[in-house]
């Protein structure tokens, strides 16, 4: 799956959220994703919750079209940091 | 000629192994390969995370019977990935996860340490 559509389908399930997906092992290898995801909704959550939100947006694609993609979650402010 | 190596675990045996090891162990780690041999690397980043914290991880090698593992362990989290860790009976998450919290500087509190 083109990490396009990966933030394209985060940004879509979790409210107000930027979605920035890339290659960590280069562009060779679209198998292992990493993806960088921005969004006042994870205020308050745990670590766990906030990547399960990650997870339930990318939906039954992570067990069909995604190989895997490794999180990080932040919200507007700690994105500052 | 392919060989397949028949798992030398019966499902239910899995099943009682990881309930053990959740109940028993104030950290498991559930991973591919051992301590000495980590044979994946995103178990080997969650080893190392919690290497930092704690000596005293227990850790279950899931290759002995991967897809009976999956099922147990989904039981208990949702998840169906390796590596997991529990701590206190508790789903903490993945390599991620582990190392979303260390990032943040909960990663010590978290393990108990």
């Amino acid at each position: 799956m083109e990490p396009e559509e990966v933030a394209a389908l985060i940004e879509e399930g979790i409210p107000d959220a930027t979605a920035t997906v890339g290659q960590p092992r280069g562009v060779d290898d679209d198998d292992h994703l990493a993806a960088e995801v921005v969004s006042p909704a994870f205020e308050g959550e745990t670590v766990l919750d906030r990547h399960e939100m990650v997870y339930d947006a990318l939906g039954e694609h992570m067990t069909t079209d995604i190989h895997a993609v490794e999180l990080t979650t932040k919200t507007p402010e700690e994105a500052e940091e | 000629m392919s060989f397949e190596p028949e798992p030398s675990l019966s499902p239910e045996e899995v099943q009682e192994q990881v309930d053990a090891a959740i109940e028993q162990n104030e950290v498991v780690l559930f991973m591919k390969g051992n301590e000495l041999m980590p044979q994946c690397g995103y178990s080997k980043r969650a080893l190392g995370l919690i290497g930092q914290y704690r000596e005293d991880i227990a850790t279950v090698d899931t290759l002995e019977a991967l897809d009976s593992y999956r099922e147990a362990l989904e039981e208990h989290s949702g998840w169906t990935t390796i590596p997991q860790t529990f701590v206190d009976g508790e789903f903490v998450g993945g390599s991620d996860v582990l190392a979303e919290l260390d990032e943040k500087g909960e990663l010590e509190e978290t393990l108990d340490a």
